[in-house]
């Protein structure tokens, strides 16, 4: 068995200490649904414990490797609850596609999270609520060259924040 | 090469990627990323982070959604629940063994310990030998930060015997783990627990009525 194989209770709660806020989280996200996000948290680690023996932190982290468990579950429970009466529309099987999307999106709004508040600010208003520099600037009482390069820190520091917690191209 | 024009154009690249540069200044920074390699560079890393901006929900930014207390701990349940149930099908399965000898019993069960999925690797299946014909007593002990838990298992006694267990340690250490009764038809282990630490047990006695049996426990075992 390799050395930090998921394989009992302490184990599990240490990695549940470690990963599950952000677990939460992107359950929440795709689902929903708080229950079915607490429904999937729970598969997930029981999932990640039943295969603990399988984990070897030499092939990738801990994190990932739990990630890769929760998407497949979000998978089935998306699956479960498309096929109960009511829920799906005209039969149509789910496709993957906006599982990909709302990680996307829980990725980029936890990027937001961890980025300063000076970058989100400029982001949110002049992206989200789409108000002109000028304006924005005038706002902060800085100039409007200032919010332009904070636009582009904002989005460097997103990078690297998307990047942290596990983004790649 | 990283010029002033560069910083220029870079600190506009944010505006750039997002489609919130005027048309004069997008198409003098499309003139300095034509000609320099470093700031093509930079605006690829920064093209997939624009591309996610639209799937975002600013009203998500303020705080992280938090698990609702006491997940952990339905979790832990959950768990221990699937191993209660996993050892119970390993205690049937070693009773299933019948007439085979204890020896060969522990080593079919550690094979299947080994194969069967998660379970503690601490834990130890404890198979006793001499019994008297047609009757069965198996256990599992698994260090507990307070002791020892026991897991056992009892057939082919009279329904209702009385059983008694105590666990052995070094200079003649004994603690008691209680007490169950065997119940004809309830398949169903008795889950016992004595202080003394699995890694200073020695032996595990089993009363059965009247009858006393005694298996060794770790190294013991292997003596």
């Amino acid at each position: 068995m390799p050395p930090g194989a998921l394989t009992d209770e302490r184990d599990v709660r240490t990695a549940y200490a470690a990963h599950a806020g952000e677990l939460y989280g992107f359950a929440l996200r795709s689902l929903g649904d708080r229950g079915l996000a607490e429904e999937a948290v729970q598969e997930s680690f029981l999932r990640a414990w039943r295969a603990g023996q399988r984990f070897d932190p030499q092939i990738g982290s801990l994190r990932t490797w739990l990630f890769a468990i929760m998407r497949n579950v979000v998978i089935d429970l998306g699956r479960a609850r498309a096929v109960r009466p009511g829920v799906a529309e005209g039969g149509v099987e789910p496709s993957v596609e906006p599982l990909e999307e709302a990680l996307l999106a829980w990725q980029l709004e936890e990027a937001m999270r961890r980025i300063g508040e000076q970058h989100r600010q400029i982001l949110v208003e002049t992206y989200y609520r789409g108000r002109p520099y000028a304006e924005v600037a005038e706002e902060l009482g800085v100039p409007e060259g200032t919010v332009k390069s904070r636009v582009y820190y904002g989005l460097r520091a997103l990078r690297v924040a998307l990047e942290e917690i596990g983004y790649e191209d | 090469m990283k010029t002033d024009r560069c910083r220029e154009a870079r600190e506009a690249l944010g505006a750039y990627v997002l489609g919130q540069l005027p048309e004069e200044e997008r198409a003098t920074t499309e003139a300095h990323l034509d000609g320099c390699a470093a700031c093509r560079s930079e605006l690829e890393s920064l093209t997939p982070v624009a591309r996610m901006m639209p799937l975002a929900d600013p009203e998500r930014f303020a705080a992280a959604p938090l698990p609702p207390p006491g997940l952990a701990n339905r979790i832990a349940t959950a768990i221990r629940g699937e191993r209660r149930a996993q050892r119970r099908r390993r205690l049937r399965l070693g009773l299933a063994l019948g007439g085979a000898t204890a020896a060969v019993a522990a080593a079919v069960l550690a094979i299947f310990v080994l194969s069967g999925g998660p379970s503690s690797s601490a834990e130890q299946r404890i198979a006793f030998g001499s019994l008297p014909p047609g009757m069965k007593i198996v256990a599992a002990l698994e260090p507990r930060p307070f002791g020892t838990e026991i897991h056992m298992y009892v057939e082919g006694v009279r329904s209702g015997t009385l059983c008694r267990v105590t666990l052995r340690g070094p200079k003649g250490i004994r603690l008691p783990a209680g007490t169950f009764r065997y119940r004809y038809g309830a398949d169903e282990e008795a889950v016992l627990s004595s202080a003394l630490d699995l890694s200073r047990t020695r032996a595990i006695v089993v009363h059965v009525g009247h009858r006393a049996f005694v298996a060794p426990v770790g190294a013991d075992r292997r003596a």
